[in-house]
């Protein structure tokens, strides 16, 4: 079967949550390495954190990010490959990213160019 | 990728590199160099998940962090360059220098700084909250939780710490070996507490109590490598971590419920650690100190080495907590000891002992007390007493998981 790409932006809450501790971080990143084992095969490209500063471009004008609401951020990306909507689902669905009861994960399908 | 850290590693390094870092760049500065940290490991934790982590980790988080310090004291115009020399020394030397010198530049670093938490003008309570938030790495309310107390409490205690040494901060830098040896027994007591805390409170899950535990032993056994920690009371301080430490997987059962040391299994004990406290307690035995932590460790090395309950060596024990009442005196000292009485001479001869003594408010506001009021008695056949008082000790019990144990100890039906 084809595996198809998804692109998977995180969202969080705006606002300062208070830091995680050090016990609280090793935990997260136990979490963390143990899904990322777990869908290896699925993970396409790890993606990065996104930066909090952000702009609009318009023919008509530039406006200030954020994009979505005030109340949330886009606070990373991610890419990765699965054969079905399902499956990505499945794979973002355990992601430690969506641990926290505030944030979401919006997943896309990316199109790929029809074969010349 | 390597996921191979050590346990820990996030709560042991705050601690290491606050230690190091404060002392590199003076104690006024304390409150920037835990941001400083606290930020670095973020770092850390964002960079790692998408490139796996380093070879060096070690190296990496001082460096993000030495960076992050840096540049905390140049927005505050409090440039020093002296200062900076001392930090950019790392930066010509290759990561695994940087790697081997930390270990050893982070021993004597905490060691130092267990001395400073341990001033004679800090109250021990707020020592024992400065330890544990700084060398441990637990936050407020980790700490607040482990000892019981509110985080507003545990706040106090730390500030208070923080702003006494923050003020004397010229003071810090000049602590001379004797000023070691005269407060190696305040080090030791705080390393004793950070261990009884963990080890004593039946109130929490097994893992956070032997973390604790683990913590407590961790650090008395870098104090007990170096040359100043080489001194009797605190090879008999490590000997007892490692003799309780050793009971430990035998005290709870499968459905997490305490067992009293005649249920246990002892070939759960942990033999290596049995004889680790043997080893320590042979070097605590030379010369003529006697502290509390022999008396103590002599107490869990007959209970470690006694292959049944019934071939404990009482007689011996018994001995031990009355050199354990003259070092250090104490009415729940007194009450166990009237509990391996007991055991040795007869319920009578224990009940007896207990009943002779003056018993303070505190210790008969403790279930404790009660429990063993309404063991003795009814091992003595009068069991309207013993009655009596396992009701008193049932109604007192902190947990539903102590009042369980209780009830199948002394037989009440609840």
């Amino acid at each position: 079967m084809t595996m198809k790409k998804y692109l998977c932006v995180v969202r969080s809450p705006s606002g300062k949550c208070s830091p995680p501790s050090p016990s609280q971080m090793e935990e997260m990143y136990a979490k963390f390495n143990a899904w990322k084992d777990k869908f290896e095969a699925n993970i396409f490209d790890m993606g990065s954190k996104l930066g909090d500063a952000g702009k609009v471009v318009s023919q008509a004008k530039t406006l200030d990010g954020p994009f979505v609401e005030v109340k949330e951020i886009i606070g990373g990306y991610m890419i990765i490959e699965a054969e079905s909507m399902e499956k990505a689902i499945e794979v973002v669905k355990e992601s430690p990213g969506v641990g926290s009861p505030e944030s979401s994960v919006e997943i896309r399908e990316m199109m790929q160019p029809p074969m010349e | 990728m390597n996921n191979n850290l050590v346990e820990h590693f996030f709560r042991h390094e705050y601690g290491h590199l606050v230690a190091v870092l404060t002392q590199k760049v003076g104690f006024s500065h304390i409150q920037d160099v835990e941001d400083a940290v606290q930020n670095a490991l973020i770092t850390a934790l964002e960079s790692w998940k998408h490139k796996g982590t380093p070879d060096k980790p070690h190296a990496w988080i001082y460096r993000v962090a030495s960076n992050n310090i840096i540049g905390t004291l140049r927005q505050n115009n409090r440039r020093s360059e002296i200062l900076e020399q001392k930090l950019d020394a790392t930066e010509s030397i290759d990561e695994t220098d940087i790697e081997s010198m930390l270990s050893n530049e982070f021993k004597d670093g905490i060691l130092n700084w267990l001395f400073i938490c341990c001033h004679p003008s800090i109250p021990i309570e707020s020592q024992l909250v400065f330890a544990l938030k700084t060398l441990c790495g637990f936050s407020i309310k980790e700490i607040a939780i482990r000892l019981f107390i509110s985080e507003a409490n545990v706040y106090k205690r730390y500030s208070r710490a923080r702003t006494y040494l923050k003020n004397h901060s010229n003071e810090l830098s000049q602590l001379k070996r004797i000023d070691h040896s005269i407060r190696l027994s305040a080090v030791n007591k705080v390393l004793y507490l950070i261990f009884t805390e963990g080890y004593l409170s039946s109130h929490l899950e097994h893992s956070i109590r032997s973390e604790m535990c683990e913590d407590a032993m961790r650090l008395t056994t870098i104090l007990v490598d170096n040359p100043v920690g080489k001194v009797p009371e605190s090879f008999a301080l490590l000997a007892l971590m490692h003799l309780h430490i050793a009971r430990l997987p035998a005290r709870v059962n499968n459905n997490n419920e305490l067992l009293l040391l005649e249920q246990q299994d002892r070939g759960l004990w942990d033999q290596n650690h049995i004889h680790q406290g043997l080893h320590w307690l042979s070097h605590a035995s030379v010369g003529d100190d006697f502290s509390r932590y022999h008396a103590e460790a002599g107490i869990a090395i007959e209970h470690c080495l006694a292959p049944t309950f019934n071939q404990t060596r009482w007689d011996k024990i018994v001995k031990c907590y009355d050199l354990l009442e003259k070092t250090s005196p104490s009415a729940l000292h007194r009450l166990n000891k009237s509990v391996a009485l007991a055991q040795w001479q007869g319920s009578e001869v224990g009940l007896t002992e207990l009943n002779k003594q003056n018993t303070p408010q505190w210790l008969l506001d403790s279930y404790q007390y009660h429990a063993v009021q309404s063991d003795l008695n009814r091992r003595c056949g009068n069991i309207k007493q013993a009655e009596i008082s396992a009701q008193i000790a049932m109604e007192m019990a902190p947990t539903p998981a102590i009042r369980k144990s209780l009830s199948s100890r002394l037989k009440v039906n609840c």
